[in-house]
């Protein structure tokens, strides 16, 4: 099947979107639009599940031209197909809620194409070979979240929020546009095959202190957008401005494709058995989720509370990669704890974005039928809405990491491999670090947990009732999704074990990875 | 080789002009234009890594092109965002409009 398909699915859906709306308005019955964006979604994730369950990776597909220089390449291996797979899905999950939540909405064309192309910018950047095209899908990306961000254009928060999202988030990718540049000084070409060659060749010409210049500002400019702490600011206060469905798109998967790039750019053209980086990387961990679950326990505000999670949790899956990246580098000869690494990581990624995804369109069903975001106003909400607060407390349950949850298995994973290396003193020190993390973290989902479902309803919360079909459907299947993660997980960790085998594949064949 | 040396040294001074511009500057108008300062440095090392002896590598031209285009869009979306904070703020000024904490 043609690697371009989903891509055409999603930018050629969001282009016909106008046109789309404009006849529904015409024959006077809108859905049709909404319709239209969720059957695009749906036929991409039916392209990526069919990609994975086939099992046909990787694809490979290049746009050639006269003359070579202008060639783009795609190349789709199984981590793309399994990132693709979870943005698509969960753009599908958050279309569906959209046809309730934001009925009231006006602008509601440009809405939905944008949705479009965001998930086109995430899947293009997973799918491209070469760095350019992958900063170029980036960018698509970022500016229709910078967009969606300020949707509700005439509140001063969505304004403002969504201003200081774009210069903190287009300087972090001007950074990387810039470190890129320089690799492209460098080795002449920007292919992910070929660049590795180059640099792991050892030439004399080319100075280490450079390479960890221009790693230094990978990590840092699409850190940015992965919220890693000093870089983080604009999280807090993106999240709560957009609406919850942006929310739940940007918590769950935009943030996850900067990890994504991270991962990528270091396993791929950087080996971590050459260069050493992943002590960086574990320390940004840690100080990414100790800072961020100390302010999530100062938070009143529900979806602060969730982006400061947000923050936390990709600071479990960047922890994940620098333990990875550091076994790798130290003790090359240990593939299993590498791979274990990898493993936890990239399964937290999928927990976390369904985890996530499923927590901010519940609490966005709460916010919309009690108009504020007031966790005290909030309390015992759940008893009026049965559905949602069943889902929520599953998706709470899942992140807190109670042991039979999916959520508790990834977090585990990162510890075994922590400490498969007991004389290691950072490895050791960061474990328990890590571990008083999980259990704070715990104890303020569960806080949550309690205040939400469990006290008695005040007085302003008499009249709730529960919200449209429409946004509880999704919902309710992103908490099934939960349970099922916990009940089918080995067949789900022989899924995440093939994007494990693609990473650790770059590093010890790398002559084989190139070509088709 | 000396031309390319110092078209990437101006690249970087431009850089960090617009970094400086960013961090010092009070007013909104002029954060954007800091952030068009960096994207036009960044072009412009782009083109001086690209450089030969008399004419410039095709894929940096082509890259650099893209990123033209790129940054024209950054700058519509950011323009349009600052149009809509006048609207409510009245000023464009920083210090104003400091209602969201970190």
């Amino acid at each position: 099947m043609n690697p371009m398909l989903p891509l055409l699915t999603l930018l050629g859906g969001s282009v016909a979107t106008p046109l789309v709306g404009m006849f529904s308005r015409k024959i006077r019955f809108e859905k049709i639009r909404d319709a239209w964006a969720i059957l695009a979604f749906l036929v991409t994730t039916c392209y990526f599940s069919y990609l994975i369950y086939s099992g046909k990776l990787p694809l490979y597909y290049a746009v050639k031209l006269e003359p070579s220089w202008a060639s783009i390449e795609i190349r789709i291996d199984s981590f793309s197909a399994y990132m693709s797979l979870i943005f698509s899905f969960l753009g599908l999950m958050v279309s569906i809620y959209s046809v309730g939540y934001m009925s009231g909405e006006t602008g509601l064309d440009e809405y939905y194409a944008l949705l479009l192309t965001l998930v086109a910018g995430m899947i293009g950047v997973t799918m491209a070979n070469d760095l350019f095209t992958l900063y170029v899908f980036w960018e698509l990306m970022c500016i229709s979240s910078y967009t969606l961000v300020s949707f509700r254009k005439h509140r001063w928060e969505a304004v403002e929020a969504g201003f200081k999202y774009l210069v903190m988030s287009t300087i972090g990718s001007l950074i990387a546009l810039y470190s890129i540049s320089l690799l492209y000084g460098i080795a002449g070409t920007l292919n992910f095959s070929e660049l590795s060659q180059i640099i792991s060749s050892g030439a004399e010409s080319i100075s280490t202190s450079t390479l960890y210049f221009i790693i230094a500002m990978i990590i840092a400019g699409f850190g940015v957008t992965a919220a890693i702490v000093p870089f983080h600011t604009w999280l807090p206060d993106a999240h709560p401005a957009a609406p919850s469905s942006i929310s739940a798109m940007l918590s769950g998967v935009v943030i996850k494709t900067g990890a994504y790039v991270i991962f990528r750019s270091l396993y791929a053209v950087f080996f971590p058995t050459e260069f050493l980086y992943g002590h960086i990387l574990i320390l940004f961990g840690l100080l990414t989720m100790s800072v961020a679950n100390i302010m999530v326990i100062l938070q009143k505000d529900i979806k602060r509370f969730l982006a400061y999670s947000s923050i936390a949790n990709m600071g479990y899956i960047i922890l994940g990669l620098g333990v990875s990246t550091y076994i790798a580098h130290f003790y090359p000869s240990d593939i299993a704890a590498v791979s274990l690494a990898l493993l936890g990581s990239l399964f937290h990624v999928l927990n976390h974005a369904v985890g996530k995804g499923l927590l901010f369109l519940g609490a966005g069903c709460f916010i919309k039928q009690a108009k504020t975001r007031n966790i005290a106003k909030l309390e015992g909400i759940g008893r009026k809405m049965p559905v949602s607060a069943v889902s929520f407390s599953v998706g709470l349950l899942n992140l807190a990491g109670v042991p039979p949850m999916s959520g508790f298995w990834s977090k585990f994973f990162i510890i075994i491999a922590m400490l498969s290396h007991p004389k290691d003193t950072l490895l050791h020190t960061s474990t328990i670090v890590f571990v008083v993390n999980i259990l704070v973290a715990a104890g303020y989902y569960l806080w949550l947990l309690q205040r939400i479902t469990l006290r008695k309803p005040g007085e302003q919360l008499s009249k709730i009732r529960e919200v449209s079909p429409s946004m509880v459907i999704p919902v309710a299947i992103l908490a099934c999704i939960c349970i099922l993660l916990t009940l089918f997980i080995a067949p789900v960790l022989d899924l995440i074990s093939g994007p494990v085998e693609a990473l650790i594949g770059y590093l010890h064949k790398p002559e084989a990875i190139g070509g088709v | 080789m000396f031309l390319q040396v110092f078209y990437a040294n101006v690249a970087l001074v431009m850089i960090l002009i617009g970094f400086y511009c960013i961090a010092s500057k009070r007013n909104l108008l002029k954060i954007v234009i800091g952030i068009e300062m960096i994207t036009i440095g960044v072009n412009l090392n782009i083109l001086a890594m690209g450089l030969m002896e008399n004419s410039v590598e095709p894929l940096a031209q082509e890259m650099a092109i893209v990123s033209i285009a790129i940054g024209a869009a950054v700058a519509a979306v950011s323009l349009s965002i600052l149009i809509n904070v006048y609207r409510h703020y009245k000023t464009l000024d920083t210090r104003k409009l400091r209602r969201l904490r970190w």
